[in-house]
């Protein structure tokens, strides 16, 4: 048996066939390097004589540096991740970008999995129920970790945790259910400790689960919101994404102003309390921490409805696949793009995604923010 | 049949290289982005080889749990169809398979900045879909890039590259024919010096033709670091432009 | 991945409602986008890798050596490797066994057929690199792609060697592009009272059942049978669903084989 076709030529024969059962893409001859054809590396190796002139000079804010390549010979700069130090000088440990603030010099990879930070609204999802704790898996390098003692139990906010609570805690959270918590601290090791005492946070329902690479989740003020069609949006900053049916405390809710209150009145700090038009009253809060907060019921959700949390969670996968940043307005921008499509199933088509990536992109720059 | 001429008066070896000549390499990485963290695939003349690197992540088992340090792994599997004739055991489990394991894990354990990842585990599995000599360090080099697209840190480049000496003439990068025909030295090279980090004598080489040998085998793992780096800047100049706009 | 218990009832309420609401917005006859590569190793007669929009991506390599098929009976051999799961498990034991029950009982033996003494024996490899939703059917369409782009090497000696103590002879470098029909197996997943084709992994986690169908030369052949895709939400399969599903698949599958053979 002798090699039939000739390893050195990478000659692509693309075809593509539009239907409406299946899409098909056909490469023949070859596997990868699509981008190398027009390349010289199609013969082996010579080995070159002349050795580059090493680089003294030093990385710039920016540029891409590759791992073991001098970032800095200047010793002033603390080194943060991504860097290690060696003779009194700073080299990249990962490939990706430098970046420098103020003394600190970092390096950020180009990928990698989420570093949860303290404050990060983030998804989780439980892998394992523990003592007086629970592990969530929320993408990152370890499992986080949430107390007991970090939920809103039923029977009131303030009330202590007694010992039938550790005991029914798989009452509350059991494996593989969804919620969204707070990074409240991190650990020596680098691993979360979440919290849920507020009453945005908590276990999900009504909705579906989605993921994206977390570095498209840019971490903002807001992460819950309210989008067109009576749906409600979370983007964890870990990537993990839910979409569902807007509910009563959605509406409420819809300005982080009035979270910041709610959490006042949660922890008792404030003594201003003011029962007003969009604040939620004491007896409301008891009431939402009863055990419906932890329900595994879902309310009724109209067909109409389910239609439109596909179609975002579709275009949300466009945008992700485009590696375009996931914000509500290009959340919003997207939804409407793909109007154009009435089949919500063409949204999976690479390229009816990448044409709304290119319409939301265009649109940005029409209006000159891009 | 006449004997192949494995290398002639004139200088050329069986595929036509000179004695200095490293085979054609190619590689891209990130190939399987929703499969793994990190992922390579890496052809190096004939050899072709898959790359999956998943982690650092919450170990599988406890036992696999070191409170100090990340855990590596490694699964090396070589297809049955990768060689011409195909092979009737399916590799897995065999001594030397396990033995390749082992020597890789070493390979990378001092690389890889373990001690940042306390209690994770970081799996590199490996497919080998065609090999025609010198896998050991398509492996070490397909593992590298594949390291590296992870985002785990690392202290810098490990490249591979195999040695063969045919009587007193030191080829680089050896085909599988050359292979069968000499004795060969696989190394692991730390980035651009000249450390090595992993040596593989598998057969009788004299000691006073080991400089040499040495010499050209580091200076094929610094092009080959050269051919790597340079992709992982293409890929990643690539990305930072598609993020921009 | 474990759904949570909201999340699987939002699903099934929507796959199990009229018409079936999935979850990727696909209709219920809709396959995943799928991309598909071939020839890409020289040292096997053919190849072929098939991903799907998941990352679900199934390596296939199609090898060939002459033998006496007095004496070997099988004349394919199919061997299914799967990352993540033992060779040995149910699992992948099933899969490989419904394979190679299908492949070499449906393919045409005379296609292989050299001589009055001697023919090709093919060594399908199935290699799935990751696998998120029941693998089958992506698996069916890599053989597919696979025996469909595989080159023989091209006989020049007699092809009556019934008298003659002599191997056949082949042509040096030209070979003869195997012409075979092969099946194809696909998965469909049972939702109340509809049938979804090509199952997502959510999908399969909320199925009622799942039904594996053959089609082979124009048409639905067997084995037809059920699949267990999850352990919570299984229910009998009843007689009109069959009916749904191969109706289903006597509808999609002309265009599938369009799709996948039209180079």
């Amino acid at each position: 048996m002798s090699s039939r076709s000739s390893l050195l030529t990478h000659s692509q024969q693309t075809a593509s066939m539009p239907a409406d059962v299946i899409s098909v893409r056909k490469v023949q001859e070859g596997f990868q390097f699509v981008n190398s054809l027009a390349s010289e590396g199609e013969s082996d190796v010579e080995m070159s004589d002349d050795e580059k002139v090493e680089k003294s000079a030093e990385a710039n804010d920016g540029a891409i540096v590759t791992p073991g390549e001098l970032v800095t010979d200047d010793p002033i700069w603390m080194r943060g991740h991504g860097t290690y130090f060696l003779e009194n000088k700073t080299y990249a440990s990962v490939a990706g970008t430098v970046s420098r603030v103020n003394r600190l010099l970092s390096v950020v990879p180009l990928r990698g999995r989420y570093a949860p930070e303290t404050g990060d609204h983030i998804i989780g999802r439980i892998a394992e129920v523990g003592n007086r704790r629970w592990k969530v898996d929320i993408g990152a390098k370890q499992h986080a970790v949430l107390m007991l003692g970090s939920v809103n139990l039923p029977g009131g906010v303030l009330r202590r945790k007694s010992e039938s609570d550790e005991l029914q805690m798989r009452n509350f959270l059991k494996e593989g259910d969804l919620l969204n918590a707070e990074v409240q601290s991190l650990f020596q090791d680098g691993s979360a400790s979440l919290h849920t005492r507020s009453l945005k946070y908590g276990k999900l329902r009504n909705g579906v689960f989605l993921q994206v690479p977390s570095p498209l989740i840019v971490r903002s003020k807001n992460h819950t919101h309210n989008l067109p069609g009576n749906v409600t949006v979370i983007l964890g900053v870990n990537g993990f994404i839910w979409l569902r049916k807007t509910s009563e405390l959605d509406t409420a809710n819809n300005s982080s102003a009035v979270v910041g209150k709610n959490a006042a009145t949660l922890s008792g700090a404030s003594g201003e309390f003011k029962p007003g038009n969009n604040s939620v009253s004491i007896t409301r809060l008891e009431e939402e921490s009863s055990w419906e907060i932890y329900s595994d019921k879902n309310d009724h959700i109209s067909d109409v409805m389910r239609k439109t949390i596909t179609r975002y969670s579709n275009v949300i996968k466009a945008l992700a696949h485009c590696e375009i940043g996931i914000t509500e307005a290009r959340v919003v921008a997207a939804y409407e793009a793909s109007m154009a499509y009435s089949q919500i199933g063409s949204l999976i088509d690479k390229e009816n995604m990448e044409a709304i990536g290119q319409d939301v992109i265009n649109a940005e720059r029409m209006r000159g923010n891009a | 049949m006449s004997r192949l001429e494995i290398y002639s008066p004139e200088g050329l070896r069986v595929d036509g290289r000179r004695w200095n000549e490293l085979r054609r390499l190619e590689c891209s990485i990130n190939t399987h982005a929703n499969a793994s963290d990190g992922s390579s695939y890496l052809e190096q003349g004939n050899n072709k080889v898959i790359t999956l690197v998943t982690g650092p992540q919450e170990p599988k088992l406890r036992s696999q749990m070191n409170v100090t340090k990340a855990t590596i792994s490694v699964a090396l599997n070589i297809t049955r169809f990768s060689k011409i004739e195909r092979s009737k055991s399916s590799h897995k489990n065999e001594r030397r398979v396990l033995e390749m394991q082992t020597a890789l894990v070493r390979t990378f354990e001092k690389n890889v900045m373990l001690h940042l990842y306390p209690r994770t585990q970081i799996e590199i599995q490996i497919h080998v879909l065609q090999q025609d000599g010198g896998l050991m360090s398509s492996l070490i080099n397909g593992i590298t890039l594949a390291l590296i697209d992870a985002g785990i840190a690392m202290y810098d480049y490990i490249s591979g590259v195999s040695i063969g000496l045919y009587d007193t003439t030191p080829l680089l990068d050896l085909n599988s024919v050359e292979e069968n025909a000499m004795s060969s030295v696989t190394l692991g090279v730390v980035g651009k010096s000249e450390k090595l980090s992993l040596l593989l004598v598998e057969d009788k080489i004299p000691l006073d033709r080991m400089e040499s040998v040495l010499a050209i085998g580091i200076a094929g793992s610094h092009r080959i670091r050269e051919l790597m780096d340079k992709e992982l800047r293409k890929h990643g100049e690539r990305r930072l432009a598609n993020m921009s706009t | 991945m474990v759904l949570s218990v909201t999340e699987k009832s939002y699903l099934h309420e929507s796959l199990a409602s009229v018409p079936p609401a999935r979850p990727d917005g696909r209709k219920a006859d809709q396959f995943r986008p799928i991309e598909v590569f071939t020839d890409f190793l020289p040292a096997s007669n053919g190849s072929s890798k098939v991903v799907a929009s998941d990352g679900t991506e199934c390596l296939v390599s199609v090898k060939c050596k002459v033998v006496d098929h007095a004496v070997e009976e099988d004349l394919v051999v199919v061997d299914v490797d799967i990352a993540g799961h033992r060779d040995d498990s149910g699992f992948v034991q099933g899969i490989a066994s419904t394979l190679s029950k299908v492949l070499s009982t449906q393919l045409d033996r005379s296609c292989l057929r050299l001589t009055k003494k001697y023919s090709f024996k093919l060594y399908i490899d199935v290699l799935v690199l990751s696998s998120f939703s029941h693998p089958l059917t992506l698996i069916s369409f890599a053989v597919y792609s696979a025996l469909n782009s595989t080159q023989l090497p091209k006989l020049i000696s007699s092809d009556d060697d019934l008298d003659v103590a002599e191997l056949p002879t082949f042509h040096d470098y030209d070979f003869v592009k195997l012409n075979v029909s092969v099946p194809l197996l696909f998965t469909l997943a049972i939702c109340g009272k509809n049938v979804l084709v090509d199952p997502a992994s959510n999908e399969s986690d909320v199925a009622n059942n799942g039904i594996l169908v053959t089609w082979n030369n124009g048409k639905a052949t067997a084995p037809i049978r059920t699949l267990g895709l999850n352990e919570d939400y299984v229910s009998g399969v009843s007689p009109q669903s069959l009916q749904d599903s191969i109706k289903m698949i006597e509808q999609v599958a002309p265009e599938v084989l369009q799709a996948l053979g039209g180079i």
